[in-house]
C-alpha cells in the first residue's frame, strides 16, 4: 500500500464518517417533534408536581406502577455498554468496533434518563437531596442512586476517551464542520496530536474503564432486581433476580443497539462500515443473550409453580392463566421465544428482518418489566378490602403515562444529539484498524 | 443609642420585656437547630462587643415562618429545642425501659369499626386511608370465616425500616416502628416490602389541609399528613407518653384489643380496663402471629377467631369513593 | 294504643330471636334507688365529659340516634326506652354491666355515674327528679387495711382492722380481698380473692416471674372486695422489692438491616465506603490523566 493510497482510504473514512455532521432540516424538523413532545409531557409532570402522586394511577396497593418498570426498562436498556465494550471488547472481538460508540451512547442516554425516571416516581422529589445527606448504606436504593451514578460516570468517559482522536482529526482535516462546533471540537480534543504518551493514557484509561465497567453493571442491574428481591412478596421473592435481569438486560440492550445500527446506517449512510456481517453477528449476540435469558425465565416459574406455595399460587395463576396472561403469553412467546426460533436462521438475521425482531424484543421487554413490577402487588398477603374499585386494580391514567413517554423521548434526543455531532463509528480507531498506522497532525 | 460604657443592672419592666421577648422568640415555634445555630453565631460574634443588658445593636433575624424581626443582639441566644425539634428528639428516642406490645382477640371482633373511625379522627384520614383496616378473612374454604382488625404489626424485624433509604421510618427502643414525614422522600420502598400492606401514602392533599395549616408536626401523631409520604399505625405513640391506651384499643366496644408493656408482662383491654398477664394471655387462649415465617417479629399477637361472642356477618359498609 | 302494642310485641319477638338479647332484670330494691344529691346544670356538664369518654363509642350522642349497630343494640339514651327506667335502673346497668357493655363499677367513680345519670336526664324534658335520698347514716362496717411482705413465708399479708362498735378497733375476719399489681395502664389483679382469717389478715402468694421495675420493686394495693358497696374501707399500698428485677435494652441496641445509619453494621458501612473510594478514585485518576493529555502535545 502506498502512502497516496493511504491518504485516500483515510480521506475517505473522515469523510464517510463525519459527513453528516451538519444541521439539516430532516434533523431539525425531528428535534423539533421531540422538543414539542416533551413539553407535552413535561406539563403532564408539572401537574404531578402540584397536586401529587394521585394524579397516577398507583395508589396504596399497587404504589409502584409505570414509573418503576420504566426505570427498571431504562437501567435494562443501559446495560449494553457494559456487555459490548467490555465484555466482548476485553475478548478482542475486532468486528465489534464499529458498534462499541452505539452502544455507549446507548448507555450514556438510557443511564442518565433512568436517574431522572425514579425521581418522576418519588412523592418528594425536592427531597433528593436527602438521600445523599441521609442515605442509609443498608438500604438497596441507596446502592442502586451510587452504582447508577457511577455507571453514567464510567459510560461516559468510556464514550469521551476514544472520541478525543477522532475530535482531533477532525477539527483539524474536516472542512464540512460546522463553524460553531469546531471551538468545541478543539476545547474536547484536549490538544490530542498522537503523541505516543497521549496514546498511552488513553490506553490504559480505556482499559482502566472497562474493567471498572464489569462490575459497576452487573451491579446496577442486580440492585435494581434488589428492589424487588429483598422483599417477601410473591413473585419478587427469588434468589436469581439478580442473573435474571441482568441476562433480561443483555437482550433488551442487544435490541436496543440492532435497532440503532439500522437507523445510523440507512439515515448516516454506513452500509460500508455496518455491514451485514455486523447485523448477522448482533443478531447471534441477541440470540445467545435471549436463550440465556430463556433460562433464567424457566428457573423463575417453573421453581416456584412445581410447589404452588399459597401467595405464589395466587401469583402464577394471575400471570399464566389469569388477568395477566395474556400479556404474559405475548411477552414470552413474542418477545423470547419466536424471536430465538427466527434469529436461529441466517436470512432473520439480515438488517430489516433482524430490526423488525429487535423492536418487538424490545417492545416485549418493557411489558416484561411491567409484568414483573405490577401483578405481585395487586396480591398481598392479606385480602385487599374496604378500599375503593381503583385501589384493587391498577390501571395507568393518561398523565402517568404521558409522564412514563417523557424518558423515551428524552433518551432520543440523547442519542440524536451525541450521533448528530459527533461520528458514530469511531474514527481514529476504525483508521487503525483499516491499516493506516500514522495519521499526521498538522 | 444608650451609653455604651455605663452598664446598668435591668429594672423590673425591663426585665419583663426581656421575658416577654424571649417568649416572642420562642412561640415562633423556631425548629431549633438551623436558626439557632445561625442565632448562636451571631451572639457570640458580638458577645466580647457589647457586655451589658441592653446593647443598642439591633439584629435582623428571619424567623422560620419567613418574617422579618429586629432584635437587640443580647437577646439573641441559642434556644433550647422546641416544638417540631422536640417531638423529632422524643418521637425518635421513645419511652424508656417499655415494649410496647398489643393483643388482639379474634373472637371479640365484630367488625363494629370504632377502632377504625377514632382512628382516622386522630390521624388526619380520609375514609379509605387505613392505619387499622378490619378484614374479613376465611383461612380455608372449609373453615369459618372471621373479622381481623389489621394495623402496623411494629415488627422487630421490620422489613420497611430495613428498606427506607433516608431514616425516614425507624424503630423505636420501646418496639415502635413511626414515620418522619419532614424526611421521607416518597420512594414508598416500604409499602413495596411491608408483607402485611399497613402503610399508606398521602397520593393526594390530606385531608382537611386547610385546617392543619401551621401547626407543628408531631411525629408521633403523624399530622399534620403531608402529601407525596408515607403514613402508617403509630401505636398512638403520642398518647403512650401520656400513660394513654392507644386510640383504636380504647374506642373499641367489644374489647378485642388488649395493649401493654411486655417487659411488665401484662396487657390491659380497652373496652374493660382489665390488666392481664400478657404470656398467660396467649399461653391460655392459643396467642398467635401473623405470618410469623417471614421473620419479620411482630409485635401485635392475636387470639384465635374461637368460641365467638358474635356471629360473623358479611361486611356491609360502603366502600370508600374513588379517591 | 294498637301501635304500641304491635311495637311490644315485635319487641317481645325479637328478644325471642336474638340469642345474646336475653331480659336484663334489675333487682327491685336496686330500682328504688335515687340519687344521693339534686341534680345541677354544674353535674350536667360533668357528666357529658364522663358520657363522651366513656359511652359516646356504642350509644353515640343522645337524641341523635348514632349508636352503633351491636347486638343488642345499645339505642340512644335521649329515647323512651331508656328515659323510662327509674334512676336506680340506670344506675344498676351502668355499675353492673353486662357483656357486651362494659362494667363501670370499678371504672366511673360512684358521683359520676350519678352525673351520668344528670347528663341523660337532661334529653328529657319531662323528667322530674324524685326527691333525694341522702345515704342513711353508715351501718356497715369500716374496714382499714395494712400490708406486709413477710420474707419467711415468701408471702403478703394484708391485715384488715375494723371499727368495732364499742368504738375500738380489731381484726376484720371474713373480709374479701383482692390484692392488684401496678402496671403501665392500670392495676392487674394478682392470684385470687382471699378471705381473711379471724385474726383478719389474708396470705397472697406473689408470683414469682412478675416483672418489677429495675431493682425488683413493684407498687402493690389492697383492696376489698365489695362489690355491694356495703363497707367503708381504706386500702392499702406498698413497694416491695419482690418481682423480678428487669432491665431490658431497648430494642435498637443491635446493628442490622433495619437500624438507623448510625448502627449500620460494620461490614455494610466498610463494603460500601471502600467499594465507592475505590471506584471513584479510580474515576478521578482517570480525569486527571485525561487533562495530562493537554500538555503531552506534539510541539
Amino acid at each position: 500500500m502506498t502512502m497516496d493510497d493511504n491518504k485516500l482510504t483515510f480521506d475517505k473514512i473522515t469523510s464517510d464518517l463525519t459527513h453528516h455532521i451538519r444541521i439539516n432540516k430532516g434533523f431539525l424538523i425531528w428535534m423539533g417533534f421531540l422538543t414539542i413532545s416533551l413539553l407535552i409531557c413535561l406539563y403532564a409532570y408539572s401537574l404531578q408536581l402540584s397536586k401529587g402522586l394521585g394524579v397516577a394511577g398507583i395508589r396504596d396497593y399497587v404504589t409502584w406502577g409505570m414509573y418503576l418498570a420504566n426505570f427498571v426498562f431504562f437501567v435494562a436498556a443501559s446495560l449494553i455498554g457494559m456487555l459490548i465494550s467490555a465484555v466482548l471488547g476485553l475478548i478482542g472481538m475486532k468486528w465489534l468496533t464499529p458498534i462499541t460508540r452505539i452502544a455507549e451512547t446507548i448507555a450514556v442516554a438510557f443511564a442518565a434518563v433512568a436517574g431522572l425516571v425514579i425521581v418522576s416516581d418519588m412523592g418528594r422529589p425536592e427531597r433528593l437531596a436527602y438521600v445523599f445527606l441521609y442515605g442509609r448504606p443498608q438500604s438497596p436504593i441507596l446502592w442502586d442512586v451510587t452504582v447508577i451514578t457511577t455507571y453514567f460516570v464510567l459510560s461516559l468517559l468510556l464514550l469521551f476517551l476514544p472520541l478525543i482522536a477522532d475530535m482531533a482529526i477532525i477539527h483539524r482535516k474536516v472542512s464540512t464542520l460546522p463553524s460553531w462546533l469546531k471551538p468545541v471540537y478543539k476545547v474536547l480534543s484536549l490538544n490530542f496530536t498522537d503523541h505516543p504518551e497521549q496514546n498511552k493514557i488513553i490506553n490504559r484509561a480505556i482499559r482502566i474503564l472497562l474493567i471498572l465497567l464489569i462490575p459497576a453493571a452487573l451491579s446496577i442491574h442486580t440492585v435494581t432486581s434488589w428492589l424487588f428481591a429483598v422483599t417477601s412478596r410473591a413473585g419478587w421473592d427469588s434468589t436469581i433476580f439478580g442473573p435474571y435481569f441482568v441476562s433480561g438486560a443483555f437482550v433488551a440492550g442487544s435490541a436496543a443497539v440492532i435497532i440503532a445500527m439500522f437507523f445510523f446506517r440507512k439515515n448516516y449512510k454506513l452500509q460500508d462500515y455496518l455491514t451485514d456481517m455486523h447485523f448477522n453477528n448482533m443478531g447471534k449476540v441477541l440470540a445467545t443473550v435471549s436463550l440465556v435469558y430463556l433460562y433464567f425465565n424457566i428457573n423463575e416459574f417453573l421453581v416456584p409453580g412445581y410447589k404452588l406455595k399459597r401467595a405464589d399460587a395466587v401469583h402464577l395463576h394471575e400471570l399464566f392463566v389469569g388477568k395477566d396472561a395474556i400479556l404474559f403469553w405475548i411477552v414470552q412467546i413474542g418477545g423470547l421465544i419466536l424471536p430465538i426460533l427466527f434469529m436461529l436462521f441466517r436470512r432473520f438475521r439480515k438488517p430489516l428482518p433482524i430490526m423488525l425482531i429487535s423492536i418487538a424484543v424490545l417492545m416485549a421487554a418493557w411489558v416484561k418489566r411491567y409484568l414483573i413490577v405490577v401483578p405481585t402487588q395487586e396480591h398481598p398477603f392479606l385480602p385487599i378490602q374496604h378500599v375503593p374499585q381503583n385501589f384493587v386494580h391498577y390501571s395507568p391514567t393518561l398523565i402517568e403515562t404521558l409522564i412514563s413517554i417523557a424518558p423515551f423521548i428524552l433518551v432520543l434526543i440523547i442519542i440524536t444529539l451525541i450521533s448528530k455531532f459527533f461520528p458514530v463509528i469511531p474514527l481514529h480507531e476504525t483508521a487503525r484498524e483499516k491499516g493506516i498506522e500514522h495519521i499526521k497532525f498538522d | 443609642m444608650e451609653d455604651k460604657n455605663t452598664p446598668h443592672a435591668p429594672n423590673e419592666s425591663e426585665t419583663q420585656k426581656n421575658s416577654s421577648r424571649r417568649d416572642f422568640l420562642k412561640n415562633l415555634g423556631l425548629a431549633g437547630v438551623g436558626v439557632a445555630t445561625g442565632a448562636a453565631a451571631l451572639y457570640s460574634g458580638h458577645i466580647f462587643e457589647a457586655k451589658k443588658d441592653v446593647s443598642g445593636d439591633q439584629k435582623v433575624l428571619l424567623t422560620q415562618d419567613g418574617k422579618l424581626v429586629q432584635v437587640d443582639s443580647l437577646e439573641i441566644k441559642a434556644l433550647e429545642k422546641t416544638g417540631v425539634a422536640l417531638h423529632e428528639v422524643e418521637g425518635r428516642e421513645g419511652i424508656p425501659g417499655r415494649r410496647w406490645v398489643m393483643v388482639t382477640d379474634l373472637s371479640k371482633c365484630r367488625n363494629a369499626r370504632k377502632c377504625i373511625n377514632v382512628c382516622q379522627d386522630a390521624h388526619q384520614l380520609r375514609p379509605e386511608q387505613y392505619h387499622m383496616n378490619t378484614l374479613q378473612m376465611q383461612d380455608t374454604p372449609a373453615t369459618a370465616p372471621y373479622n381481623m382488625p389489621k394495623n402496623c404489626q411494629h415488627c422487630d424485624n421490620p422489613p420497611c425500616v430495613a428498606v427506607c433509604p433516608v431514616d425516614a421510618t425507624y424503630k423505636r427502643p420501646d418496639g415502635v416502628v413511626l414515620i418522619d414525614n419532614e424526611r421521607c422522600i416518597g420512594c414508598r420502598f416500604c409499602m413495596a416490602a411491608c408483607p402485611y400492606s399497613a402503610r399508606i401514602f398521602n397520593w393526594i392533599e390530606p385531608k382537611d389541609a386547610a385546617n392543619y395549616q401551621g401547626q407543628d408536626y408531631n411525629v408521633e401523631l403523624n399530622v399534620p399528613q403531608k402529601v407525596g409520604t408515607i403514613s402508617k399505625c403509630l401505636f398512638s405513640a403520642d398518647r403512650l407518653r401520656e400513660g394513654k391506651l392507644p386510640y383504636c384499643v380504647e374506642a373499641c366496644p367489644n374489647g378485642v384489643y388488649y395493649f401493654g408493656d411486655e417487659n411488665e408482662d401484662a396487657v390491659t383491654n380497652g373496652t374493660t380496663k382489665e390488666t392481664v398477664r400478657l404470656s398467660k394471655l396467649l399461653r391460655d387462649n392459643g396467642g398467635y402471629q401473623l405470618m410469623p415465617e417471614l421473620g419479620t417479629k411482630p409485635r401485635v399477637y392475636y387470639l384465635p377467631p374461637k368460641n365467638r361472642l358474635f356471629p360473623f356477618e358479611e361486611a356491609t359498609d360502603a366502600t370508600p369513593e374513588k379517591v | 294504643m294498637r301501635f304500641t302494642k304491635l311495637l311490644f310485641i315485635i319487641f317481645i319477638f325479637s328478644f325471642g330471636t336474638r340469642l345474646s338479647a336475653q331480659t336484663w332484670v334489675v333487682p327491685d330494691d336496686q330500682k328504688a334507688i335515687t340519687a344521693p344529691f339534686k341534680f345541677t346544670p354544674e353535674m350536667q356538664k360533668q357528666g357529658e365529659q364522663i358520657y363522651l369518654k366513656n359511652c359516646q363509642s356504642c350509644h353515640g350522642l343522645p337524641g341523635k340516634d348514632n349508636w352503633v349497630k351491636l347486638t343488642p343494640p345499645p339505642g340512644d339514651l335521649a329515647k323512651e326506652k331508656a328515659q323510662i327506667q327509674t334512676d336506680g335502673e340506670l344506675f344498676y346497668r351502668i355499675t353492673a354491666g353486662k357483656v357486651p357493655m362494659p362494667e363501670f363499677r370499678n371504672i366511673i367513680a360512684e358521683d359520676d355515674r350519678w352525673w351520668l345519670i344528670a347528663y341523660i336526664r337532661s334529653f328529657n324534658p319531662k323528667y322530674i327528679q324524685p326527691n333525694p335520698v341522702a345515704k342513711a347514716a353508715f351501718a356497715g362496717r369500716t374496714v382499714t387495711l395494712a400490708m406486709e411482705y413477710s420474707d419467711p413465708m415468701k408471702k403478703i399479708v394484708v391485715t384488715a382492722t375494723e371499727q368495732l362498735k364499742d368504738g375500738k378497733t380489731g381484726p376484720a375476719a371474713s373480709v374479701e380481698i383482692m390484692l392488684f399489681v401496678k402496671r403501665y395502664f392500670g392495676k392487674m389483679q394478682v392470684g385470687d380473692i382471699k378471705t381473711t382469717n379471724t385474726s383478719g389478715k389474708a396470705f397472697f402468694e406473689f408470683p414469682a416471674d412478675l416483672p418489677g421495675n429495675q431493682e425488683g420493686y413493684v407498687d402493690v394495693s389492697a383492696t376489698v372486695n365489695d362489690p355491694k358497696n356495703a363497707m367503708k374501707t381504706t386500702p392499702a399500698q406498698a413497694n416491695f422489692a419482690i418481682g423480678v428485677p428487669t432491665l431490658k435494652p431497648g430494642l435498637t441496641e443491635t446493628r442490622a438491616w433495619w437500624s438507623t445509619r448510625g448502627k449500620a453494621p460494620v461490614w455494610i458501612l466498610l463494603t460500601y465506603t471502600l467499594s465507592v473510594i475505590i471506584v471513584w478514585g479510580f474515576i478521578l485518576y482517570i480525569v486527571y490523566s485525561i487533562l495530562k493529555i493537554r500538555k503531552l502535545s506534539n510541539g
